[in-house]
């Protein structure tokens, strides 16, 4: 039994959630992305590899955060999810005990998976033999675990979903929580993405292929989006979450209105398998599909998350792509120079930073941006945040494959 | 208690991150929070730290660990003696 509603009903985001390698909760990250810092550094757990530096979470206690029984059968991306997903349902002022868990949907986005517990389990097979592999492996590894775990810990039991398009997924996640909520199939929905992709053979691979920033001396300089020295993107883990529902159930429950998520586009380059379309195609179907569904022309965006990896092909494309349809109006930000790239959760992480983006009226600076690449002809902001009212932000996000996801968020 | 009591409550401790202070003789796993799955990777563990060839199915999350200690116990018995 599905509400009936009305056909495109405001979306509000009611509560937030980060765990990111600026730190455990919102205020921790947004304090951190605010100042601009990079979190980039060396990682033991890399040491011997091509690449060895990566955006961790510092100080990220299982035990503590999400209790002894997650902290046993849960890999990483889980823990994480879960920890960010609380905190976004006790901001929404939400206690799980007290709802309709029917009406409670649940999306999360994911590229990778528990694949730290592959390598793990793998590792003890090869070496001790099959009898060695945990029991644990399969629901340790599996992508679809994220979501199924916060149905159990929330006691949601609405469709229950997960996104794969890379990194896009989070992003993906959210736009696909957006049309739950508007054709009624949910009154509630947790929406976000959560990756925990830093591991050996994850990260020689993406070294292997050449995304990966080479600035191992200087690990807090590598990852520098729209930077003219830029050479690829640094791996990041963490989580993004928000509770999401329509806007006339926030207002009657006297929710917080933090924003709108007012519109989603989604696309394929249908181009290459690891390179954006150098003419922007599918970014532009994306983001115009995006602006269309919100009602807003592209000349009313004040600011743009950007998905900004810091290499050189990604920033190349996806600014030209902003050039085209937004001209030079909107504030740009990247805030993987100081997150990192955190893959499958990028687009929920960014969805959140942009939220605050509006709520606060302040646009967080591209950290390790010092020479702007002449080519990238748009307004970056750099050095410290602008101050300065944003009615209409947009976040993108792309992924490997082609697969492009578009948010555009308002003020509320 | 016998030895091997002492020996699961120490695996369930240092591999299983269980208080010491929660276990007593009449602690079943449920009381512990582990579920079914849980016990398959605890037989496992026992299996490969003890030696002992237990199967997947001889406990339940509703024993003690009292009982289980029993259990091992005379398995370990059978297989030596055999």
């Amino acid at each position: 039994m599905t509400t009936p509603v009305s056909p495109s009903p405001d979306i509000a985001v009611t509560g937030v959630g980060l765990v990111t390698s600026a730190g455990i909760g919102v205020d921790a990250t947004w304090k951190g992305v605010c100042e601009g810092r990079p979190t980039a550094a060396r990682n033991p757990l890399l040491a011997g590899l091509p690449v060895d530096i990566s955006c961790t979470v510092p100080g990220f206690s299982a035990r503590e955060h999400v209790g002894r029984r997650s902290s046993l059968a849960h890999d990483r991306f889980t823990q994480l999810g879960i920890t960010a997903a609380r905190e976004a349902v006790a901001d929404a002022g939400l206690d799980p005990r007290n709802w309709d868990g029917a009406r409670v949907g649940v999306v999360v986005g994911c590229g990778l998976g528990g694949v730290a517990t592959w390598e793990t389990q793998h590792r003890r097979m090869l070496e001790k033999g099959p009898e060695a592999v945990s029991a644990l492996l399969i629901p340790m590894l599996v992508p679809n675990m994220v979501a199924g775990h916060l149905a159990m810990d929330l006691h949601a039991t609405g469709p229950n979903l997960v996104t794969a398009t890379a990194c896009a997924s989070g992003a993906t996640a959210i736009g696909t929580a957006l049309q739950l909520l508007r054709d009624g199939s949910c009154d509630l929905v947790v929406a976000g993405g959560a990756e925990a992709g830093v591991s050996p053979l994850m990260v020689t691979g993406f070294a292997q292929m050449g995304a990966l920033s080479r600035r191992l001396d200087e690990p807090s300089a590598a990852s520098r989006p729209f930077d003219a020295d830029r050479d690829g993107f640094v791996i990041g883990e963490g989580s993004g979450m928000l509770v999401l529902e329509r806007e006339a159930d926030a207002h009657a429950r006297r929710a917080r209105v933090r924003a709108r998520i007012a519109g989603y586009g989604a696309s394929a380059d249908a181009y290459q398998m690891t390179a954006p379309d150098p003419a922007g195609v599918g970014v532009l179907q994306a983001l115009r599909t995006a602006l269309a569904g919100a009602g807003v022309m592209p000349d009313e965006v004040d600011h743009v998350n950007a998905h900004g990896t810091s290499t050189p092909l990604n920033d190349a494309a996806e600014a030209g792509a902003l050039r085209k349809l937004l001209g030079e109006g909107a504030a740009v930000t990247s805030t993987k120079g100081v997150t990192g790239h955190t893959l499958g959760a990028a687009g929920a992480i960014e969805a959140v930073l942009t939220v605050l983006t509006v709520e606060h009226g302040r646009v967080p600076p591209t950290a390790n941006l010092e020479r702007q690449d002449a080519e990238i002809e748009l307004d970056i902001v750099a050095g410290s945040p602008r101050e300065q009212k944003v009615d209409v932000a947009v976040s993108n996000s792309f992924g490997f494959g082609g697969q492009n996801a578009v948010l555009v968020i308002t003020a509320a | 208690m016998s030895v091997m009591y002492g020996r699961l409550v120490d695996l369930l401790v240092d591999r299983f991150e269980v208080d010491r202070a929660e276990i007593s003789a009449d602690t079943t796993f449920e009381d512990l929070d582990m579920d079914s799955l849980f016990l398959v990777e605890l037989l496992l563990v026992i299996q490969s730290e003890f030696g002992v060839d237990v199967g997947d199915d001889a406990a339940s999350p509703g024993d003690t660990i009292t009982a289980v200690a029993d259990l091992i116990e005379r398995l370990a018995s059978a297989e030596a003696s055999a």
